[in-house]
């Protein structure tokens, strides 16, 4: 690890944070604008409630303040992953269904899911500094085709980017935790971090 | 025997005297004094469409003996309306408080219950000691998607009513407001005022979970506010005052990324720095052309133009001497 703790690494890493923290703003908000678009494209009541969507990575965590550096970066990659796949699908499924009939919705779905890709990039590269290096994506190919109808589908997609909103305030939260100055950066936060 | 009554405003209530016949010869008493007659039906007591003032200890002696036969504390009061409830969050990501409170009294003691579901889970909330209506709450989760939903039921002798909130996480973060503001006018700035404030001290972590402010200002003779939002730091300095004119300022804060503005802070006045007019006697002194004694012409003295207090740098401080040099030059002149 001791690539990780020099100089040059630190400051490596504190950049990386810094922009994947404007990164995730950007993101979050764009998100936002997007589900407003979305409920309303798609004829739903935005504050229908949406059941625990399967292959949707959550964003709720216990003991958040207690996880490493480490685990941060491999929950939000793993997440990361997986909605840039769910949103691939997402937009195919919009095209199949609504053609070019609605290329706002599209053209909306398709940058954030760029945002979601070089968000990922972002923290592959704090992870390579971690000496870690980000894992293979062996296994985290699409979720299964679903069988499901018109309304079903929309509401997974609401779902989708309604965690996705909550994932990028999350990742902002660890990217800060991440850039805090600590002993190692694969450290668990100090008593005095706890709340 | 004695013991508590509780009893609806507007209500009928009939006392019997313990276990007393209808008939037997009885005194009654409120708070220590003799009842009218009227009011009995035999040796029952009979009270129409009571009142909060007829509230009080009641009596019943038995006619001849004086013996206490019967007491209760008759207490008229109201079920309870529904209660108003809120939650909190002033401490993210550490918890959040609900408090409560009933929009009218019930003039008898009521007790609450509070349950927090989140998802499928229960909480407990823990109530504060101080105020007694209020309990907090440690998050266990965060960045859950999941809503929170907090029912309070309030319950007295005389009824029950509850209410019950749904919220998410993030919708309930409200900081306090930004404590220790301060306004100073800013030397030989003559539009300028320097603010500075702290975090609240109930936020927790400003370095992980940072606030954004937003500064409000206005001389004391206008309505209309400024406005400026400010993403990072903890002061400001306002470039757009009116010279000489008393300045309202106040501050609020936010979460960088979720939830609501906190309320206004403590409002504190300034007013930005002015020059100190110059002596009259002095001026008319420099154009007069009559001669003077040099006792009765005095150069204005430097400090009152460069404030020892201000900060000023090495170029500031020559003008000061350089004009006291000129001026002392002039009251040579003319002498």
């Amino acid at each position: 690890m001791a690539a990780a703790d020099s100089p040059s690494a630190a400051l490596r890493r504190h950049d990386l944070c810094s922009r994947g923290i404007r990164l995730a703003g950007k993101m979050r908000s764009d998100v936002v604008d997007l589900l407003d678009t979305y409920v309303e494209r798609q004829g739903l009541d935005a504050s229908a409630s949406v059941a625990v969507v399967e292959g949707v990575p959550a964003a709720a965590v216990e003991r958040w303040d207690e996880q490493t550096g480490t685990q941060r970066l491999l929950e939000n990659l793993a997440a990361y992953r997986a909605f840039r796949a769910l949103l691939a699908q997402m937009l195919e499924e919009q095209r199949e269904q609504l053609g070019e009939a609605d290329a706002a919705l599209g053209r909306a779905l398709a940058a954030v899911l760029l945002q979601v890709s070089a968000f990922a990039y972002h923290l592959e590269e704090l992870l390579r500094l971690e000496s870690r290096g980000p894992p293979s994506e062996e296994g985290a190919g699409p979720p299964p085709a679903p069988h499901l109808g018109l309304f079903e589908r929309k509401l997974r997609g609401l779902g989708v980017l309604r965690e996705l909103a909550q994932w990028a305030v999350r990742s902002a939260r660890d990217l800060r935790q991440l850039a805090k100055p600590s002993p190692g950066s694969s450290s668990a936060p100090g008593p005095a971090e706890s709340p | 025997d004695s013991h508590v009554q509780y009893e609806r405003v507007g209500a009928d209530v009939t006392m019997k005297c313990g276990s007393m016949d209808w008939d037997a010869a009885v005194t009654w008493t409120a708070n220590g004094t003799d009842i009218d007659e009227s009011h009995l039906n035999g040796s029952y007591l009979i009270l129409k469409n009571v009142d909060l003032t007829q509230s009080g200890q009641y009596s019943c002696y038995e006619g001849s003996s004086w013996h206490l036969k019967y007491q209760t504390y008759l207490s008229v009061g109201t079920p309870p309306k529904e209660p108003a409830l809120m939650c909190r969050s002033n401490n993210y990501p550490k918890g959040f408080y609900c408090s409560w409170h009933l929009p009218t009294p019930t003039y008898i003691p009521n007790f609450f219950n509070i349950s927090v579901i989140h998802g499928t889970r229960e909480i407990v909330c823990e109530k504060d000691v101080f105020p007694k209506n209020r309990c907090h709450i440690r998050y266990l989760q965060l960045f859950s998607t999941v809503k929170y939903k907090v029912t309070l039921t309030v319950t007295n002798a005389l009824g029950k009513n509850s209410t019950t909130v749904t919220f998410d996480e993030f919708a309930i973060v409200k900081p306090d407001p930004p404590e220790s503001v301060v306004a100073k006018p800013v030397p030989n700035n003559p539009r300028r005022l320097e603010v500075s404030w702290q975090n609240p001290s109930s936020w927790p972590d400003p370095e992980s979970f940072p606030l954004k402010f937003f500064l409000r200002y206005r001389p004391l003779i206008l309505d209309q506010w400024q406005h400026v939002e400010l993403s990072d730091g903890t002061s400001h300095t306002i470039t757009d005052a009116y010279a000489g004119k008393e300045y309202i300022i106040q501050v609020a804060a936010k979460d960088n990324d979720i939830g609501t503005w906190s309320d206004w802070s403590v409002a504190v006045h300034a007013t930005p720095w002015t020059e100190e007019p110059k002596h009259l006697t002095t001026e008319a002194q420099v154009t007069e052309t009559t001669s003077a004694s040099t006792s009765s012409f005095m150069p204005p003295p430097t400090t009152k133009i460069c404030d020892k207090g201000a900060v000023v740098g090495s170029g500031a401080v020559a003008v000061c001497w350089t004009a006291g040099l000129v001026l002392a030059a002039y009251g040579v002149l003319f002498i």
